[in-house]
């Protein structure tokens, strides 16, 4: 059978089928990747889209979780501060009601507790990088502000609008809870019974004094309830701070199984094709000069 | 039964034979390398025997022709086999091209739509903030940069191919012209009863050249190859070739055949793959970018709708946008005060209430049918699965065609060893020959001798 004498094309096209493959493994090693152009892989680029996209949420998700962090703990600590003020109130009212009291050490008592209204108006008026905590979505202005008029002595200028923010894919938090239903809720109204128990402070009546002091108490673990609002919602970020973290390092494993390149492998390929490199160029050197005329000199 | 005379004139046509056939052998080695040649070989025969009575005696031998050795169906596959190649080839430069900008997950499109939403989704810890709200807008520009960046380079790489499509129509027309001048000598040499061999390998050459432009259609007639489009337009028949024409619609050169539209009867060539880029690939992608574009910018500005700003007023649009071709690139902010982001459901500083709707717009289906995030998913499998193709097709249409050249090297290739091989037995047959003449010269010698008397003894 007659053969194509003429093979220097056919080595050509070997010798660039190589070149080829050795460029190909000197790009996935130098980039670390498998897939550096859609058509590299199509399916795998394509997924490689939705998990960078699902990686830039989770950081996202991330941030937002650390940042609410701040946010509650605050809210946290200050309604603990309220707790220990609370606490004190009903002592304060507790020994209010001793009848063997004077005048004097009774009026003590009214401003002790006067003080402490004061303050437990400061901390229901706190504010987080700017924004008002305790007033509903109104956060621009402080919730609460002293007014006579009315028979708690403080008006609420908050609303009762709640926020949620997202922390992971299809899973919100409630961020707030407005200041009206913290402090003057329908189980304790904190500014009223504090208000009344100055009152009856102030007319020295033991039995008003008493039952004033039971509402302080009453305020008191109302509060409580509330308050275990934000210790769970601390406990569902930091949960969701571990959950975030490991789907990040789930999303980049998976990552570098679609797209990244084995580089052992990559590393072997491209020693492959250095030797058949060679090769093929010895060939091609032996090949053409070779002919029936070398043999006739 | 010949004479001495008779024998020396066979002698000396043997010589002419061997000499002939030296000839060829000579410029088949000369022509070793030469693209497109085929091998010659020379034809030689006995001439006819004279009879006498019962005794039959050769008259030797005699150059009938010089052959060149072809298979006319192999390189017409070959032809049609380079076709699809060079289509193959063509389609695969644009959308290389066109696959880059989709390429890199990182920035780009994709990443900064997600970037959009994370600044969205950021707003929401603190929606009364201003750098936050002005993070949001600067996201906001810097997708519709994207936008008017991907669809000015998909115009870009358009009007490039839209460039090559002039070259390559005037490169045809070229061609055609040489392959019909061609095909009038090779009418005259067959008229002559000469051997069209060498013409043929140049016309050969020139179909192929031309296969790597166009879809053709190639007949041999006795006028020589007649040519047409794969459509049925004329572009060889005998010695006239028929000139393609281009025209501008739109902005793109189309084809023209005597006056009538062809453009969209290329398949094969590069004039097919490049057609097939410029004017199925790109203009689906610019749809589905268009597309994107004024859907997405209207379900963000029909969530900024539902909520408030940072003054309490009902949100405006975020983005301006015009529906139809062309929308990506109009795309622009249409907010320049961070105060108008409508984060807020009731109309309070404090409130995100309304960043759940314009979050929705993430995972929800636009109109077209996929999220955001898909939609742009979707781009690059398109473009990355329509490359691998080309690239797939590409290496098995090489693959084939350098199957049928070594196919056709067997047949039509210079072998030169087998050259030698002839060139040997031609020159020890031209040197037999040439005895012949001597030995017949010292013959004819001996035969004068005769009638001369016996030389005398010295």
């Amino acid at each position: 059978m007659r053969v194509n004498p003429n093979i220097a094309p056919d080595l050509l096209n070997n010798l660039n089928q190589i070149e080829l493959q050795q460029q190909q493994a000197e790009i996935q090693l130098s980039s670390g990747r498998r897939v550096n152009m859609p058509s590299d892989d199509p399916a795998a680029a394509t997924a490689d889209v939705e998990n960078q996209a699902e990686q830039s949420s989770t950081d996202q998700y991330l941030q937002n979780t650390s940042s609410l962090e701040g946010l509650l703990q605050t809210a946290d600590s200050t309604l603990s501060s309220v707790v220990t003020s609370l606490n004190q109130a009903v002592s304060l009212g507790t020994q209010g009601a001793n009848g063997d009291l004077s005048a004097s050490d009774r009026q003590s008592i009214v401003q002790q507790v006067q003080g402490i209204q004061s303050s437990i108006l400061q901390l229901a008026n706190v504010s987080y990088q700017g924004s008002y905590i305790f007033g509903g979505t109104a956060t621009t202005a402080p919730p609460y502000a002293l007014d006579a008029t009315q028979a708690d002595g403080v008006v609420y200028n908050g609303n009762t609008g709640t926020n949620n923010v997202q922390i992971a894919d299809g899973r919100s938090i409630q961020t707030n809870v407005p200041g009206s239903q913290i402090f003057q809720g329908a189980g304790g109204d904190i500014f009223g019974a504090l208000q009344q128990l100055v009152t009856a402070l102030q007319s020295g009546n033991t039995t008003n004094i008493g039952t004033a002091t039971t509402q302080v108490s009453t305020a008191l673990n109302y509060l409580s309830d509330q308050r275990v609002f934000y210790g769970n919602a601390i406990n569902q970020l930091n949960s969701n701070q571990s959950f975030l973290q490991q789907e990040q390092v789930n999303l980049q494993s998976e990552d570098n199984t679609l797209v990244g390149a084995n580089m052992a492998q990559v590393a072997t390929n491209l020693a492959q094709t250095q030797t058949a490199q060679s090769a093929a160029l010895a060939a091609l050197a032996k090949v053409i000069p070779e002919s029936l005329l070398d043999y006739l000199k | 039964m010949p004479g001495l005379t008779g024998i020396m004139y066979m002698a000396q046509q043997s010589l002419d034979a061997t000499q002939g056939a030296l000839d060829v052998t000579t410029n088949n080695i000369s022509n070793a390398s030469t693209p497109g040649y085929s091998r010659e070989q020379a034809v030689l025969s006995e001439n006819t025997p004279t009879e006498e009575g019962n005794l039959t005696f050769g008259n030797g031998v005699v150059l009938e022709q010089v052959q060149s050795i072809r298979d006319q169906m192999l390189e017409l596959r070959i032809s049609e086999e380079t076709q699809q190649q060079s289509s193959a080839q063509a389609q695969y430069n644009g959308l290389q091209q066109v696959q880059a900008l989709f390429s890199d997950p990182t920035q780009g499109l994709g990443a900064d739509l997600t970037s959009f939403f994370n600044s969205i989704n950021q707003l929401s810890t603190d929606p009364s903030s201003i750098p936050q709200r002005q993070a949001v807008l600067t996201a906001a520009q810097n997708l519709a940069s994207d936008f008017h960046q991907t669809e000015s380079n998909l115009d870009t790489i358009q009007s490039g191919l839209n460039q090559s499509v002039g070259q390559t129509v005037s490169q045809i027309n070229s061609l055609t012209q040489q392959i019909a001048q061609l095909n009038g000598q090779v009418g005259e040499m067959q008229k002559l009863g000469q051997d069209p061999g060498v013409t043929l390998d140049q016309e050969n050459q020139l179909i192929e050249q031309l296969s790597q432009l166009t879809d053709v259609n190639v007949i041999q007639t006795e006028q020589g190859f007649s040519i047409t489009t794969a459509g049925g337009a004329d572009l060889v028949t005998g010695n006239q070739s028929f000139a393609l024409q281009t025209s501008t619609v739109n902005g793109m050169t189309h084809v023209l055949s005597q006056g009538q539209d062809i453009t969209g009867n290329f398949q094969g060539g590069a004039l097919g793959g490049t057609l097939q880029v410029r004017d199925q690939v790109i203009p689906g992608v610019l749809n589905t970018i268009d597309t994107f574009a004024s859907q997405f910018a209207t379900s963000i500005n029909n969530a900024q709708a539902q909520g408030f700003d940072l003054n309490g007023n009902a949100g405006q649009p975020l983005f301006s946008v015009t529906a139809g071709a062309g929308a990506a690139s109009s795309l622009t902010v249409a907010l320049s005060d961070p105060k108008l982001i409508a984060a807020s459901s009731d109309g309070t500083a404090g409130s995100n209430g309304n960043i759940a709707n314009l979050m929705a717009v993430q995972t929800q289906a636009l109109p077209a049918g996929a999220d955001p995030t898909d939609t742009y998913a979707n781009l690059v499998s398109q473009t990355g699965n329509l490359t691998s193709q080309a690239q797939a097709e590409v290496n098995a249409s090489t693959v084939s065609l350098n199957q049928l050249n070594d196919q056709l090297g067997s047949i039509s290739g210079v072998s030169i060893n087998e050259e030698t091989t002839n060139l040997l037995s031609y020159q020890r047959a031209y040197e037999a020959a040439a005895r012949i003449v001597t030995t017949v010269d010292e013959l004819t010698q001996s035969v004068l001798q005769m009638g001369a008397s016996a030389p005398a003894a010295p």
